[in-house]
């Protein structure tokens, strides 16, 4: 670092002046405010011209995340029937909290893709919208004709600035990729891209699969990996995989082992494809591994035993809930880009395990 | 910190700086000591300590702190460093945490000041290059700052609010919730 220029005072003057602090370091004060509390935050831009300025700039908005990679919880989207409840884990409460008719699908990086589900039941067509909770933007995607988008679907909302660390991205560029399978055409999928910048919908691609009568789609889980992104099908007999690269979608199929399992899908430590899945009380963590002419097949990385850090029962099923209504938890529920995964025990208790290589960490 | 092997960190560490105050105190400090400074680092390496280094922008009552500072980080440092081959050895650890903790108890101490002082202390980190002691100090202004009110801000920092009524109503209409 440079010594700053605004240090060199004339040491005629002396003694100097109380000190003052230059814009880089009020700056470097205010990034330091803790970031589980940004009450404190919106109050100290409101000391004056200067501090408000400098809290509402871009340059402070990225260090801020600099310092603070894991952005803190603000709260959860609680969904419920017939809307959606912003429920609050800080001091921020967000302009609306509850939203009527609403159905979140998909966040990613401060945005939210949420299904209209009010708009549909009256037009019959899906209408998604892309909504910042902090600041209440929302842009409203147009409609999809859901003649043309079969019976069952998925979607997912993506970053679509070229190389984004993801910082300060909230304003920039977006995809929605929705995927789509329907019991009137069961031997393909389609794809459907929306980007911000074409303001439009593209033309569906179409994808080729052998498929069982019942199994299609779920509007579930998704997982974001390398530049791949991957939809479960309900029976777990294959994956969906829309290459963002190539804006192509291919179908892997998983072997009879898998069929019929509950699985979650996520990235791996070493960055590909994996699941996580519960088996007698042991959490297994599953990847894709690399043969000759692309991937060979799915080996188990690691076992968590979970019934030596919960009072799990003893479940011998990894049927998933989907396909035996009687199968019962511990299920996972989420598999996150960081590495955490979420899975639910018996009544309603929702634990996070954080997962690496030499150890496991576990919130209640 | 340094790289050097052990023979020249100890005549690293017996090499002896003189630091200038801009009221013309001398200070006598060792170069391991002087080095966490960035600014002096630099300095040393260009050859250009000969005669003392002038440090026209802080004065002996500040530069006093930041040598105290920087003698108890610089032990820190170097304690480290000697500790690191024998990591397994749980004797060293333990004598590692109690030093970490009574590092602590030190800043926590060091901090103890009235507001000049602290943003005296921020100024010289920051022209230093005192990457430790600037974080220390600008987080003990941070803190200051959680919970409080603008009004409270404003009089504890002694700063003059210049934003028109209409401008602090829109911004607390806008953010409401964070004044209730």
């Amino acid at each position: 670092m440079d010594p700053p220029p605004a240090a060199h005072r004339d040491p005629a003057m002396d003694p100097p002046p109380p000190a003052a602090l230059m814009d880089e370091l009020v700056e470097e004060v205010l990034i330091r405010v803790p970031p589980d509390d940004p009450a404190s935050l919106v109050r100290a831009a409101l000391v004056c011209k200067r501090w408000c300025r400098l809290i509402a700039g871009a340059s402070f908005r990225r260090r801020f995340r600099e310092l603070h990679p894991r952005p803190p919880m603000l709260g959860y989207l609680y969904r419920r029937p017939e809307d959606t409840d912003f429920v609050p884990t800080s001091s921020f409460r967000p302009p609306h909290a509850v939203r009527d008719g609403w159905r979140v699908l998909d966040a990613r990086h401060g945005r939210v893709l949420v299904l209209d589900w009010a708009a549909q039941y009256k037009t019959m067509d899906v209408v998604l919208v892309v909504w910042d909770p902090v600041s209440d933007e929302q842009r409203r995607l147009p409609a999809l004709r859901t003649a043309t988008l079969f019976s069952s679907w998925n979607a997912a909302l993506l970053c679509a600035a070229a190389g984004c660390d993801h910082l300060d991205c909230r304003r920039g560029p977006f995809l929605v990729v929705v995927v789509a399978t329907g019991l009137s055409s069961p031997a393909k999928a389609s794809t459907h891209v929306y980007s911000s910048d074409q303001g439009a919908w593209s033309e569906p691609i179409n994808v080729s699969h052998v498929s069982h009568r019942y199994d299609f789609i779920m509007m579930a889980h998704r997982a974001l990996v390398g530049n791949s992104l991957y939809f479960n099908y309900k029976l777990n007999t294959k994956i969906l995989e829309y290459d963002l690269g190539t804006r192509e979608p291919s179908v892997i199929n998983l072997p009879s082992a898998f069929h019929g399992w509950h699985i979650v899908l996520m990235e791996s430590e070493d960055g590909v494809l994996g699941f996580a899945t519960v088996q007698e009380s042991k959490l297994s963590l599953w990847a894709r591994e690399a043969g000759l002419g692309g991937y060979a097949g799915w080996a188990q990385r690691r076992v968590i035993e979970l019934d030596k850090l919960l009072p799990v029962s003893d479940c011998s099923r990894s049927l998933s809930p989907y396909v035996d209504p009687i199968a019962c938890p511990p299920y996972v529920v989420s598999g996150q880009e960081d590495r955490t995964v979420h899975f639910q025990l018996q009544g309603c208790s929702l634990h996070e395990l954080l997962h690496s290589s030499t150890e496991s960490g576990l919130d209640g | 910190m340094a790289s050097a092997g052990s023979g020249d960190e100890k005549a690293a560490a017996a090499a002896m700086i003189t630091l200038i105050s801009s009221d013309n105190e001398k200070f006598e400090v060792t170069e391991a000591t002087a080095t966490l400074s960035q600014t002096i680092r630099h300095m040393i390496e260009d050859g250009c300590t000969d005669g003392g280094v002038p440090l026209p922008n802080v004065t002996s009552k500040i530069l006093a702190r930041v040598i105290e500072y920087c003698k108890k980080h610089a032990t820190a440092a170097a304690g480290e460093e000697g500790s690191s081959s024998s990591f397994s050895d749980a004797a060293f650890l333990e004598v590692d945490r109690a030093f970490l903790e009574e590092l602590e108890e030190f800043d926590d101490a060091f901090l103890e000041v009235d507001r000049a002082t602290l943003f005296d202390l921020i100024l010289a980190a920051n022209y230093l290059d005192i990457k430790g002691l600037l974080n220390l100090t600008c987080q003990k202004v941070a803190d200051s700052v959680k919970g409080k009110t603008p009004e409270q801000i404003r009089e504890m920092y002694n700063i003059v609010n210049d934003l028109t009524p209409e401008e602090e109503a829109e911004i607390r209409r806008e953010t409401q919730w964070a004044f209730e």
